[in-house]
Parts: C-alpha cells; sequence; structure tokens
C-alpha cells in the first residue's frame, strides 16, 4: 500500500484559554477526496491552517507522501505540492484571470521581464486538462463567483499543488455551480490528485467524498465511508448526541397581517439593485421565505423594511399601521425584530459589554427605556436572562461583545431581538456558518417564534433551510418578486432554478 | 463581577501612566543632553508649580482647558472631528463681549444672558458644518478648519473702531466695550488669588455631560453610533440627526471656552484675547478618553505643565521642552491606549475561552 498523500499525526495546538487542535489524527490517501467536517469551533480551520503552514502546531508531526516536512509557513505548504482554496477569495478584481493566477509566482524572461506566453499557454492546458474550461483575459470582476472558484482552483494548480484544501467550496455557490464543482473534483482526484475539503453540507460530503474524518471539541472523532452512514448518523457524531427531531410543522396561520408592502419599489444608487412593484404579505404566525442569489434585491427589500430606505412609490405597513414614513425608531417601538446576516456590523457594539447591547435596539422600548432614561439595572437583568435562557457562554455579562466566539454571539442576538415580543421579524440567513447544533436550535427558535404569532420574513439562501421551515417561499430576481411556491411541492433543483431565472419564459 | 470592574480601571489607568513617564524621561533626557541638570531643573519646575499663586492660576486655566477638551471629547464620542472648537469659541466670546457691553441687566440675568449669547454662537457656527455635512457629505474636519478661517476675517472686520470696537488709549490694542461689573461672574479668593466663578459651571457641566452619556437614551445612542454608526442606525437611532444635534453640542460647549476669562477677568474681548485654546481642547480629550474625568485630569496636566514652564526662563532652560512633552504625552498615549485596548480583547477572550471550554467539558462530562 503506498503511503498517503498526507498523514497527521497528534496535532495538538494551544490557544490562550483554549486547546484548538487536541491530539488530531488524519490520513488522506493519495488520489481521494477527503471531506472534513464539524461543528463551528470543532478545529476544522485550525486544522486546515496547520496543513498550509498558516498556524505551527504545538505538538505532533506532518506526514507528506511518508516523509515529515516541516511545515512554517504556506511556502512549505505550496513547496510541498499543497495548496488551498480560501472560503473567501483571494483574487485581485481589477485585474484579468491570467494575472491573477501567475501573481506572486510569475515565469521570468530575461532581464525580468514577465513571460505572459508561457503563463496563457500553461493555464489554457491546465484548463484544457482539467476541463475546467477559463478564460485567461476575462477580468475577475466580471466573473460569476463559480467562475471565480475556477480561478482559484487554477491557480493553486498552476503552482504545482497535488493536494489541494477547499475550506467550505460550496458555500457560495448556487446549486447548479455546486454541482459543476463537484464534477471538478471528481476529475481532480481520477487524475491522482487529493482534495481534502470542509464542509457543513452533509448531502455534498456524501455525494463526492472517498472518506470521512469528524472532528468534534478539538478532536478528530469518527473515520468513515459515505457507503457506511447516512447523513443523519454524520449529523449526529458531530454533535455527539441525538438531533432534536424537527417538530411537525403546525400550520396556525392567523388571518391578521404582521407585514405588509403594497407595490414598493425602490431606486438603487451605485450597486443597488431597485425593488420593483414588490407585493409581499406575511400574516401573524407566519414564515415567508425570499429565496433567491444574492444581490437580487434581499438587501434593499430589508432595508426598506427597516426604514433605512425611502421607496419612491408603494406603501409599508405593519398590521393596519402605514409605516412607509415612519423612523426606524418608531418602527422599533412597534415591534420590528431583526436578525442580520452580518452581526458584527449590523447587530453589535464590538467594542462594548453584553449588557450594553442588550440595550441596542431597546433604547426606545420598556423595560430598558424609562423616558430619557435608561435603566441599566434592567439591562444588567435582562441580560442574565438571556445568557441563562440561550446558553450563552461568558464568565460575565461586563465582557465585550468582541470576545465571545459567532454562535454566542447570535445566540445573544437572537434572544435580544425575541425580548419584548415583537410583531415582525426579518431574519437574514440567520444560519449562516453556524455549525448543526445551533441550527437547530435557531430554527427550533423561529418556529417557536411563529407560534407566537410573529410574522417571520425568511430571507435565506439556503434552499434546505427555505424549503424546510417556511410557510410559503417568494423567489426574488432582479428586484422583482417572479413566483410563490409551496415548499411542500418543490424540490431544491426546481427552487434553484427559479432563483437563477433559468425557468422563466 | 467587581474584580473585573477594578481590573479594567487599572488597565485604563495605565495607559497615561505610561504615557507621561515616558514623556518625562525623554524630557530629562533632552535637559541632560542640551547641558542642563535635569535633577535641579525638575526640582526647581515642581518648587514653582506647587506654590499656591500657581496653583491657582492652573485650576483657572485648567477651566478653560476643560470647557475646550468637552466640547472636543462630545465629538469624538460619535467619531466626528470639530477642528472648529477654536473658531467657534472665538466667535462666541466676541460676540458674547459684544452683547453683555450693550445692554444694563441685574446681575444673574446678564450674566445669564451672556453666556446664552456665547453658547447660541457656538453651536450656530458649529451648526452650519453639521449642516453641510448631513445634507451633502462634506467632512467637517474640512468644513471646521475652513470656518475657523471665516471666524478669524469677521473678528477681524468687527473688531475696529467705529464698528464694534475701540482702540484702548495710549495702546496698539482694540478692544469691545467693557461689560459693566452687572455681567462678571465673581470668583473665589483663595491664597490671596481669584479662582474663576466659572470653575464651578465647568464641573457641573461635566457631571452633566456623564449623565447624559451614561445614564439617557440620547447618550446611548451617542455613543452607539461612535462604535459603530451602523449598528446604531439599524438599531433606530437617525444617524443624520445624530450627526448634527452632537456637532451643535459640541459647538455650544465650544461657545464657553473663552467664558471663564471673559466673565472673571478681562471683562472685554480685545485683540490679546488668547486663541488656540480648541486645538489644546483636542489633544486634552484624546489624553482623557473623552471621559469627563479623564479630560479633568488632562485639562489640570495640561495648565500645570503650562503654568511651570514659567519659570524655565529664569533657569536659563528653553520652555519648549514643555511643549515637547506635551506633544510626547498625546503621541504615546494614542499608542498605549491601543496596546492596552488589544490586552484588554486578549484577556477577555482568554476569560471567554475558558467558559467556553468548562462548557463544553462538562457537556461531554454529562
Amino acid at each position: 500500500m503506498p503511503a498517503p498523500a498526507i498523514e497527521l499525526r497528534g496535532i495538538t495546538k494551544r490557544y490562550p484559554g483554549v486547546v484548538a487542535n487536541r491530539d488530531v489524527n488524519l490520513r488522506v490517501e493519495s488520489g481521494t477526496a477527503h471531506a472534513v467536517i464539524g461543528e463551528n469551533g470543532a478545529g476544522k480551520s485550525t486544522l486546515m491552517n496547520i496543513l498550509y503552514g498558516m498556524v505551527v502546531p504545538d505538538e505532533g508531526e506532518i506526514l507528506v507522501e511518508g516523509a515529515t516536512i516541516p511545515m512554517s509557513s504556506p511556502a512549505d505548504a505550496i513547496a510541498a505540492g499543497i495548496g488551498m482554496v480560501h472560503q473567501h477569495f483571494k483574487l485581485a478584481d481589477n485585474l484579468t484571470v491570467l494575472e491573477n493566477v501567475i501573481l506572486g509566482d510569475e515565469p521570468t524572461g530575461r532581464v525580468g521581464r514577465i513571460d505572459f506566453e508561457a503563463a496563457r499557454a500553461r493555464i489554457v492546458e491546465l484548463g484544457d486538462h482539467y476541463r475546467i474550461p477559463i478564460e485567461p483575459e476575462a477580468l475577475v470582476a466580471d466573473l460569476s463567483v463559480g467562475n471565480r472558484q475556477r480561478v482559484e482552483i487554477i491557480k493553486v494548480l498552476y503552482r504545482g499543488a497535488r493536494v489541494l484544501i477547499l475550506d467550505e467550496p460550496t458555500s457560495v455557490l448556487v446549486p447548479q455551480e455546486v454541482d459543476e464543482l463537484l464534477k471538478n473534483l471528481r476529475r481532480l482526484t481520477g487524475d491522482g490528485l487529493t482534495v481534502i475539503f470542509i464542509s457543513h453540507k452533509l448531502d455534498e460530503v456524501l455525494a463526492v467524498a472517498d472518506e470521512i474524518t469528524v472532528m468534534r471539541n478539538a478532536r478528530t472523532v469518527a473515520h468513515t465511508r459515505p457507503a457506511e452512514i447516512t447523513s443523519r448518523e454524520l449529523a449526529q457524531l458531530m454533535v455527539g448526541s441525538e438531533l432534536p427531531t424537527p417538530e411537525p410543522r403546525t400550520v396556525e396561520v392567523r388571518p391578521e397581517v404582521g407585514l405588509r408592502l403594497r407595490s414598493v419599489s425602490t431606486r438603487g444608487r451605485g450597486h443597488e439593485t431597485s425593488l420593483s412593484d414588490i407585493d409581499l404579505t406575511v400574516r401573524s404566525g407566519e414564515i415567508v421565505g425570499i429565496a433567491g442569489v444574492e444581490g437580487n434585491g434581499q438587501a434593499e427589500l430589508i432595508e426598506t423594511i427597516l426604514g433605512l430606505t425611502d421607496p419612491v412609490s408603494g406603501q409599508v405597513l405593519f398590521g393596519e399601521e402605514d409605516v412607509t414614513e415612519a423612523a426606524t425608531s418608531v418602527r422599533r417601538r412597534l415591534g420590528l425584530a431583526y436578525i442580520p446576516q452580518d452581526r458584527h456590523r449590523e447587530a453589535l457594539l464590538l467594542d462594548a459589554a453584553l449588557w450594553e447591547n442588550r440595550i441596542l435596539g431597546h433604547q426606545m422600548h420598556p423595560p430598558i427605556n424609562r423616558g430619557v432614561w435608561i435603566d441599566r439595572k434592567a439591562a444588567r437583568e435582562d441580560t442574565e436572562r438571556i445568557v441563562a435562557d440561550s446558553d450563552v457562554r461568558t464568565p460575565s455579562i461586563e465582557v465585550l461583545a468582541s470576545a465571545l466566539s459567532g454562535g454566542n454571539q447570535q445566540k445573544l442576538i437572537v434572544g435580544r431581538e425575541m425580548a419584548g415580543d415583537p410583531r415582525v421579524l426579518i431574519a437574514a440567513h440567520p444560519t449562516r456558518g453556524v455549525d448543526v447544533g445551533a441550527q437547530a436550535a435557531i430554527w427550533t427558535r423561529l418556529s417557536a417564534v411563529r407560534r407566537a404569532g410573529v410574522a417571520v420574513l425568511l430571507v435565506s439562501a439556503d434552499l434546505e433551510e427555505l424549503i424546510g421551515i417556511s410557510d410559503r417561499i417568494l423567489v426574488i430576481l432582479r428586484g422583482r418578486l417572479v413566483g410563490e411556491f409551496d415548499p411542500a411541492a418543490i424540490g431544491p433543483e426546481d427552487l434553484g432554478a427559479a432563483m437563477t431565472g433559468a425557468d422563466a419564459a | 463581577m467587581i474584580e473585573t470592574r477594578i481590573e479594567r480601571l487599572l488597565l485604563q489607568l495605565i495607559a497615561p501612566v505610561v504615557a507621561i513617564v515616558f514623556a518625562a524621561l525623554l524630557a530629562a533626557a533632552i535637559l541632560h543632553f542640551t547641558g542642563a541638570d535635569a535633577g535641579s531643573v525638575l526640582g526647581e519646575v515642581v518648587a514653582f508649580g506647587t506654590t499656591p499663586a500657581s496653583l491657582v492660576a492652573v485650576l483657572n486655566k485648567a477651566t478653560t482647558f476643560y470647557l475646550a477638551g468637552i466640547a472636543g471629547a462630545i465629538g469624538f464620542r460619535m467619531l466626528l472631528f470639530n477642528i472648529g472648537i477654536d473658531g467657534q469659541y472665538r466667535l462666541a466670546v466676541f460676540f458674547a463681549a459684544v452683547v453683555g457691553a450693550s445692554v444694563s441687566l441685574p446681575p444673574v440675568l446678564h450674566v445669564t444672558l451672556i453666556v446664552v449669547v456665547a453658547m447660541a454662537v457656538g453651536a450656530g457656527w458649529a451648526a452650519l458644518a453639521g449642516y453641510i455635512k448631513v445634507t451633502r457629505g462634506v467632512s467637517e474636519v474640512i468644513s471646521t478648519i475652513m470656518l475657523n478661517a471665516v471666524a478669524t476675517g469677521i473678528i477681524a472686520y468687527l473688531l475696529a473702531p467705529g464698528r464694534l470696537a475701540e482702540r484702548v488709549a495710549g495702546s496698539n490694542n482694540i478692544r469691545t466695550p467693557p461689560i459693566p461689573s452687572s455681567g462678571w461672574f465673581p470668583g473665589f479668593g483663595v491664597a490671596g488669588k481669584e479662582v474663576f466663578g466659572f470653575t464651578l459651571v465647568a464641573v457641573a457641566l461635566g457631571i452633566a455631560f456623564w449623565i447624559l452619556l451614561n445614564r439617557t437614551r440620547f447618550g446611548f445612542e451617542l455613543r452607539a453610533s461612535g462604535l459603530s454608526l451602523r449598528a446604531a442606525a439599524v438599531s433606530g437611532v437617525n444617524s443624520k440627526r445624530m450627526i448634527f444635534v452632537t456637532m451643535v453640542m459640541s459647538g455650544g460647549m465650544a461657545g464657553l471656552v473663552g467664558i471663564p476669562q471673559l466673565l472673571g477677568s478681562s471683562h472685554q474681548y480685545g485683540l490679546d484675547f488668547p486663541a488656540g485654546f480648541g486645538f489644546t481642547g483636542l489633544a486634552i480629550a484624546i489624553l482623557g478618553r473623552n471621559h469627563p474625568l479623564g479630560v479633568a485630569f488632562g485639562a489640570l496636566l495640561w495648565a500645570w505643565l503650562e503654568r511651570s514652564s514659567q519659570i524655565l526662563d529664569l533657569l536659563g532652560v528653553s520652555r519648549e521642552i514643555v511643549t515637547i512633552m506635551q506633544a510626547t504625552i498625546v503621541l504615546s498615549v494614542v499608542v498605549a491606549y491601543e496596546v492596552v485596548r488589544r490586552v484588554n480583547v486578549r484577556r477577555q477572550q482568554k476569560l471567554v475561552g475558558r467558559s467556553e471550554h468548562e462548557g463544553i467539558d462538562n457537556g461531554a462530562a454529562a
């Protein structure tokens, strides 16, 4: 049996107060696709960074093709034939594909002149060989997300990588692009290259991986093959306990309207998409999903409901109340809650204590607001309540929000937004980047919120999530609502087609 | 979590202490290399700086600095750089002097009128910068710098014999007419010297600023906007109104900067009225971390350094050594605050990491 492409033995990495990797063992056979899965904070990213030389482990050894390699920088990793495709692409938008690929590894001729011809030939050859067609002269700014990812892959191959690490490669793609990527990965492994990828999406893992390693609580806890396991069993291995069963959907949509938009149009500035003629009704006790590829007006829709963008025509109503002209603070007081996609930017004061973050968005509500005054005692008490109820792991409510991990920040935000009995909730990608355990908790929470009679608008790109918990799904495309679907009667493929406009006649 | 609070307070104090010690060492080194005896110079400076007359002068000067510092701090709290404090207070004190001299009113009313005029002029001048920022997106840094120059021009035009001022007999100075004594703010005598009565008002304003910032909805929204304008807007703060109101408040406070001197000693505005306090105020706000107590400390330190430096000429040492020291303090305190901030975040992450981990381990054991 040949030596494995990569072998990690007894890797341990400690950070102050936290062990990120504890005696981690990983064996990746040559020419296979190997999936590493685990909850957020399980240590996957640290492990990948160790493999790519960005983090040096405290203990343990790294073997490439059976030989121990000292790995202290990405340069060492590249020299050993290891390349990485990051979750957030590292491409220069204003350069061409060709320039991006050779950036940092330019083939130079005499007197340091860059030999573009040789580079172009190499890229075309790589593209043909692995059937990843790419136009070397295209400007990266003009490429779709899927094509950008191809550029990243070509870039790694160009540097002679035999082992590719992909960090959550499918999280940014629409279904059709995911299929394309998975096919490409198959071709790479078929050609003898080795692929290691991190993913949250268990179905993809089962579809494409030859072998699977599960991480939990900084350790590698299981090693298996897709044929030997179901996605439910995998999820349980990741979480380490029985999963909560999704409760049967008992639709109790009430007749009264929570949120209504009447032919709302906006004028987009700069890169914004203009909304045109949006008609939307969310009843109390209903979850309405908004499906769409990012950048099709979701952000503008949310801004309009929040009151941060004024529509040029149309009306926004909370219940019977016309709030089209109302300021954000008035809408907040009327019971508008918001779980944003970017919590650092929109939901937290990172340099303020947890209890001060509890005030944010509630500075106009009792019990925290008392006329012109802020009741700091009430804010502290209610923060203690949220910390206890939502299992926010923190030594104290006096610590800064920036000190918490992402999952705990999200728990705090959800707890805060649910305080004070909201009437309308906007949840934008509420489970993006959170692990399976927290995901289940958030879905349960949203269902509970619906039962309590809140009108929920769920904006998401996760089709499983949309189909799983929405009562109705609306598809947004280029600023228009182009279709309504019954989640019980539509599959991810059809929804994906509607999102990209592929089914439009 | 009392421990954490005390620890945090100590962490806050480390930065300015380190900065001052560093600046003092640097000053000593400069003295040493220029051939002076650093030890004896320091002794003389401290001896002069702690005489009762000096301390009263320091207190009076610090009052002025404090008002300028708070004016700067109000803006800084929401990431607005009110460079225009200088022009705002000069214009304010000029018009306050003109109005004060042209009316006769009973004492309390007269003083109140002068103060209100000063605040209104300062606020109005700053409001211009605030208005063009929220309507046209003009950076307040640029607009307030330009408004400083405009204020200088307006005062130069109006402060002329035959307009709003008169020539002082037997001198080149030009002044507004004196304010009658009903418009004076009585001081109180200490050690044969007079402390500005307005010092007490400044203290009260500092307390009011603290209460506003920490106990009111407006103060929370101000701080939230300073920490993250976007998060504040999403939470329901009208950012534009906030920017405008903050600018007006900062300008109103700036309008008071010249008032202790006007009401307490000079009683008229002339060519010799001190300028440049606005910039000192910004430095003091930075040193005091925009906190009412910190700014008070910074103002006292600044005033003490300026007062004590007066002895240096007599000792044959260049007085500019103090300017070097002040500059060093501000520069090094900025660095020190950032270092402390990072240490603090690291420390907290460690604490949180530990408690998260305990949670996980307990969960695994259960």
